[in-house]
Parts: structure tokens; sequence; C-alpha cells
């Protein structure tokens, strides 16, 4: 009984260090400016066009459609609110009834879930009676203020600068690099006004950061180039992606690459009954804006005994494909359902329909790797152009270079010869190559040390 | 008699000075201008000097021990096969490059049959020169760096041998529980008189089974094991107990042959 109340009393001690930003019943509130507003316009305006931010439509479905769809037993588990859960069984339960992931610390949550079961009263942020603590927060947010008065200036001067004429500011070349270096300044300062915010910090940690803001996508790169970047490059240079497919790439945008709902790291051998279907892809850009990428899917190990060689293959063409920060995935396996009910082939997306991967027994592993091409300008490719593409023989350089591509990410699988591969190949039409096994060859000896007769 | 003689000249050489008072070394050789270099006196040596460093036997070492035949083993432009060592050395004055691998010894060899190249290549490092193999005659090295890596496949398109599509392994099976009669004797349970039993040469001079053939010995004879049950904590609390009271009696025989102190008897007090 005294480790209870004990514990209770430290929950109630830790609750002031924790805001509760959306309860149940409590107002959202916001914590460092009080302007909510007039922030959020700020950065709307002072960023380069945004699209309109979304109206978050798969939350809006579940919490409509879930009741309804529910069947009892899920419905004698009350309410799950996902800033409260508190155990790994509601936890679970929260995921498969209403498709959400608990938000932040279980601590966090269980405190939160106290403080209300309690009824504690809250003390807002800025009401703590810490001197230091609010000490802080005014020094944060003068340099705030000072930070938003800049930007301010920054945006008249950019404004001067346009209308100044090319002549005056010394040629329409120096111009132009004056306002890219002044946007520049520009778009650091709108970062810098918010980075110190501890909500942001918080909601970013949460995963509610929006993606269209650029605060949100700066956190977002910065952690994606902390770890996930550098496996991801290291995975493509150790596995030669890039020198065999194309000279260079420069990865601007995190890649998750699945199989259904199995995740696959880069690298990774795949079963071939599970790489049968087309991947999924995550892709999250950290630039502002939509973008029309292509997804290409190539072999890069296709064994050619005739020449001693390999040459490339390829497996998948997508193009059109709209993702922005905040619209990130590429379900191909829905995108070619939907390219099946649309009857004009020039508005289809898939140019090169997906194969299963496959190789010969007892060949080297092949690699698959994935691109995901941004097009110039956001321009819409010929798809009937592009279905004329080679699937043997694929060249992805000249690929690139044609239609005028830009990499932006890539990532890749790998393959070899496993139980399920004869009846992949069966079902993709390959069944006379089932019974044909690579094996290594003989190396003749060099002639001066070849055993003849009179040695032996 | 003699005396008189000899120093004569020294008296007169001390008269002819005005100043007695000169250095020592001045006298003697005084003295031996005057003698004359008929009579040359031998200095005696009064102290020695010993060796401080052994100087025979052991001490400094075989220092011309048989050479270890290091060096080039195949020159520039000459003709190898995978496993031809290239070059021989101690410690690593030359790197392996395109198509070649360290030995254990740091010896450099081909994995590739090609033409040999010595050479430096500034991007992979400043200051290292390697050897590698080109594939064809008119190749140098290095390759330039974002161009498409050459390599061979080095294998050949055969038919299968065995078909792939027998996966059962129903030969392989072996009954548990076989009435043992005559008739059955050959087959007997017994691991090493299986019928399917393949064994292939391992890296050593033993004709052995494959680890995962052996791996999977348990499974072939049936053997079933009681499933473990994440969160049974029914079954691990008896386990445990059962593991606990063995420990006790366990350490009960260890200690039944050495005498142990007896409990003092306590006193009560009244």
């Amino acid at each position: 009984m005294v480790s209870v109340t004990l514990s209770i009393r430290q929950f109630s001690a830790c609750l002031r260090c924790v805001q509760q930003v959306s309860g149940a019943n409590v107002t959202p509130r916001r914590l460092l400016s009080s302007s909510t507003t007039a922030r959020e316009d700020l950065q709307t305006q002072s960023s380069t066009p945004l699209p309109p931010p979304p109206s978050d439509p798969p939350t809006d479905s579940t919490q409509i459609s879930a009741p309804q769809e529910t069947p009892e037993y899920m419905q004698k588990w009350g309410t799950l609110d996902p800033q409260m859960v508190e155990n790994k069984k509601q936890e679970r339960r929260l995921l498969r009834r209403e498709h959400l992931q608990p938000v932040g610390s279980r601590r966090r949550r269980a405190v939160l879930r106290r403080s209300t079961i309690q009824q504690a009263t809250e003390v807002p942020f800025e009401q703590l009676p810490y001197q230091c603590f609010q000490e802080a927060r005014r020094f944060l947010l003068e340099d705030r203020q000072e930070k938003l008065k800049e930007i301010e200036t920054q945006q008249i001067r950019i404004k001067n600068l346009v209308e100044q004429d090319p002549a005056v500011s010394g040629g329409l070349l120096a111009k132009e690099a004056r306002i890219r270096s002044m946007r520049k300044h520009l778009n650091e300062l709108v970062i810098l006004a918010d980075i110190n915010d501890p909500v942001v910090k918080r909601k970013f940690e949460d995963g509610q950061g929006d993606m269209n803001k650029p605060i949100y996508r700066y956190l977002a790169d910065e952690k994606w180039r902390k770890y996930k970047r550098l496996v991801l490059e290291q995975r493509i240079t150790q596995l030669d992606v890039v020198p065999d497919f194309l000279p260079t790439i420069d990865l601007v945008a995190d890649i998750d690459l699945g199989f259904g709902r199995k995740p696959v790291a880069p690298g990774d051998f795949v079963d071939s009954a599970i790489s049968e279907k087309m991947p999924r892809l995550n892709v999250q850009t950290f630039t502002p804006g939509e973008k029309l990428v292509t997804v290409v899917v190539v072999d890069g190990d296709v064994p050619v005994p005739e020449t001693d060689s390999f040459t490339y293959r390829c497996h998948l063409i997508a193009s059109n494909i709209s993702i922005s920060p905040t619209q990130t995935s590429i379900p191909l396996q829905r995108i070619a359902q939907e390219d099946q009910k649309i009857e004009d082939p020039a508005a289809k997306k898939i140019s090169v329909p997906w194969i299963a991967p496959w190789a010969h027994k007892g060949a080297p592993y092949h690699r698959l790797a994935i691109f995901v091409l941004e097009q110039s300008e956001a321009k819409s490719l010929d798809i009937a152009r592009l279905s004329k593409t080679k699937r043997n023989k694929f060249n992805l350089r000249s690929f690139v270079d044609s239609h005028k591509l830009n990499p932006i990410t890539a990532t890749l699988f790998r393959t070899k010869w496993d139980e399920s591969m004869a009846g992949v190949m069966e079902r993709a039409g390959f069944k006379d190559q089932i019974n044909v096994e690579l094996k290594r060859k003989r190396v003749e000896p060099l002639p001066h040390k070849r055993r003849i007769e009179r040695m032996r | 008699m003699l005396l008189p003689r000899i120093f004569a000249p020294v008296r007169a050489s001390i008269a002819t000075s005005s100043t007695f008072i000169a250095p020592s070394t001045r006298v003697l050789d005084a003295l031996r201008s005057a003698n004359g270099s008929a009579t040359p006196t031998v200095p005696t040596l009064s102290f020695v000097r010993h060796s401080a460093h052994q100087a025979q036997g052991r001490a400094n070492g075989a220092k011309d021990g048989p050479g270890k035949r290091l060096g080039a083993k195949k020159s520039g432009g000459e003709f190898v096969i995978p496993g031809n060592i290239i070059f021989r050395q101690r410690g690593t004055a030359w790197f392996p490059g395109e198509n070649c691998k360290f030995g254990r010894d740091h010896c450099v060899f081909a994995t590739e049959s090609g033409y040999v190249r010595y050479y430096r290549d500034p991007r992979k490092h400043p200051k290292r020169q390697y050897i590698g193999v080109a594939l064809e005659k008119e190749h140098t090295l290095p390759y330039p760096p974002n161009a498409v890596r050459r390599r061979r496949l080095n294998m050949l398109a055969v038919p299968v041998t065995a078909p792939t599509s027998s996966s059962t392994p129903a030969a392989d099976v072996i009954v548990a529980d076989l009435p043992v009669d005559t008739a059955a004797r050959a087959d007997t349970p017994r691991e090493s008189t299986r019928k399917s039993l393949t064994l292939t040469r391992g890296k050593g001079y033993a004709y052995r089974e494959a680890n995962w053939q052996i791996g999977r010995a348990a499974e072939r004879a049936n053997v079933q094991v009681k499933e473990f049950v994440p969160g049974d904590r029914w079954t691990a609390w008896r386990k445990s107990n059962a593991r606990i009271e063995a420990n006790v009696e366990r350490k009960k025989l260890r200690n039944a042959g050495k005498k142990t102190a007896k409990p003092k008897a306590r006193k009560q007090r009244n």
C-alpha cells in the first residue's frame, strides 16, 4: 500500500512536467507562443508555395467507420485513447480496433491517465512555479520574437530586390544569385524561429508533426540523415548499386521497402514467393511541393553464359506517381489494380508491368535495385513511349538521360534460388529455365603447371 | 756514473728556462727531446677497459639466415589464373587491388584470370600501391570510378542433375519404434546405417555428413520435444522448483563425505 501511494505521488509530481495537448476533455493549448494563428500564417507565408494542409482522411474514416464494424467483443474493451493507454494489452487493442499507434512513452500515458482519473488540477506551462524554467522560457520567447522580426525584414528586403531593376543590382545573374541566397537565409530563419519550441520538439517526437511545415520537415530530415540514410548509403555503395546501375546518386528522400506487411531492410534477401507480388514503397521527401516520380525496378545480375558476363533486366516501370511530404505511400499493388480499371492507355501509370524476380539454380545472387526518379518540372511522361522499353539489356543510365529524370532515392533487395523459386518461375512463364543450373567453370591451369603423363 | 750524464741536458734545459713551473707534459717532451729518439720510452697501460657487450656467441643473433624468397612472383602484364600468387612480402608494401586478395601472410594472389597490373589509385588511398588483375589485355587499372564494374560470370549453364521437384524426404524418415526381427535387421534406425546417408568430403580429409544433416538427426528420429509456451508460469515454476530441489540434493551429496562442524548447542538461558 505504501508503494502505491508513493508511486502516485511521483506521478503527480511528474505530471507538471508533462503537458496534455489534446486529452478527452481538455482543449488543445498552444504553449510557447501565445499567438498561434500568427505563427502558422507566417510559416505558410514564408515558405515557398505549399499544398493546402491535408484534411487527414484516414483518422476520420476510422473514427466514423470503426464503431459500425467492430464486433461485440471489441466494443467491450471500452474507450481507448491513444494518449492514455497504459499497458501492453490496451496498446494492442488500440491497434486492433482503432488502428492507431499509442502516442509518446508509456510513462507519460500513465501519468495522463492517472491525472484524469484523479481529476488533478493542471498547472499550465506558463504558470509552473519554477523560476529558472520560467526564465529560460522567457529567454527563448525573446529569441523567437527577434527571429520573427528578422524574418519580416528579410521578406521586405527580398520584395524590394525583386522589384529592383537588374541594371542597378549588377546584372540579372547577380540579382538572381542574391535573391537565392536571401531566400536561403529566410528559410534558415524560419527554422531557427521554431527550433527551440518544446511543443514542436514534442510533437515531432510523438510523430504528430505536420510535414507541410518547414520545421517538421527539417527535423525529420535531420533524424533521417543521422542513421537511416547512412545505412542506406552504405548498402548502396557496398552492394555496388552506384557504379553498376547509375554513375552517382545523391539520396535526398527517405525510402521504406516492404512486401505486403513485411518490411525489407535495404539489401535483404527476399524469398521468391514473397517477391512474386509487387513491393510497396514509402517515400518521404523533405522538400516542399508535389513531385511526379517514376519508379523503376532493375535486376542487375542477369547471367549471360554465352558471353561470360552479366546484363540487366527491367522488372517494372511505373510513372507519373505523385508524392509530397505528406503523401508518402506508393502502393504499387494498388496502382496496378487501378490501372486495370482504366481504359485509356495514356492515363495508366504502369508502363512495364511487374515480373517476379527469379534466379537460376546455383547462380550468384541477383540485386534488384529500386529507383525513385523525379520527373523534370513535374511533367508527366508518355506511357505509350515508355511501354516500348525493352526488358532485357535495360540500361538505366540511358533511360534516365533520355527521359530527363533525376534520381532522388534508391534501395535494393536480393534474390537467389530457393524452394519456391521453381513455382514462381513456372507462373512467370520461364518454365524452360527451371531445369537449368549454373555451375562453376573449371579453371585451366597455366601450361607450365599442367601435370603431364610423364610426371605421373 | 751514468746518471750525471743523462741528467746533464736536463739540467741545462732547466737552467735555460727562467720559470721552473711548467706543465708536466712539457717536462716529458723536454725529456724525450733531450734523450734523443734513439731510445723511445714505451708507455705502459696502467688500467684495462672491459667490454660492455658480448662480442661472441649468440649475443648478436644470426644475421644471415636463409632467404625467404620474397618479392614479385608475377610481373606486370603476365597472365594469371585464380589462386596464383603474384607477390610475396612481409608487411603490406603492396595492397590487393582489382580482382586480387591478401593471403594470410599478406601475399597478394589473383581471384580472376587476367593480366597483372602494378598501379596506384589515389582515389582509394593517396599513398598505397596496388596490385590488380585486368580482365582484358588492353585494360589499364584502376578502372574509371563511375563506370560499370567489369566482372565475369565464370559459370556454365547445365541441365539440373537432381530433379528439384522431389523435395519430400520420404526415404529419410525413420520410424522410431521399429519391430526388431530378422527381416528388418538391415533397417535398424541407427544413423550410420541410414539408406539415404550421403557422406561428402568436408574441408578436411574426412568423409562426413553435412552439419545441417547432423542437425536434423533428432527430427529424423522423430524426437518429440515439449513445446515452449511463452508466459506459461506454471510450467516455469515447476521446473525451477525441480531444479532448486535437485541442487539441494546435489549439495547434500557433495557435503556428505566432509566433516561438518556441528552447530554449537546453545545454552539455554534461564
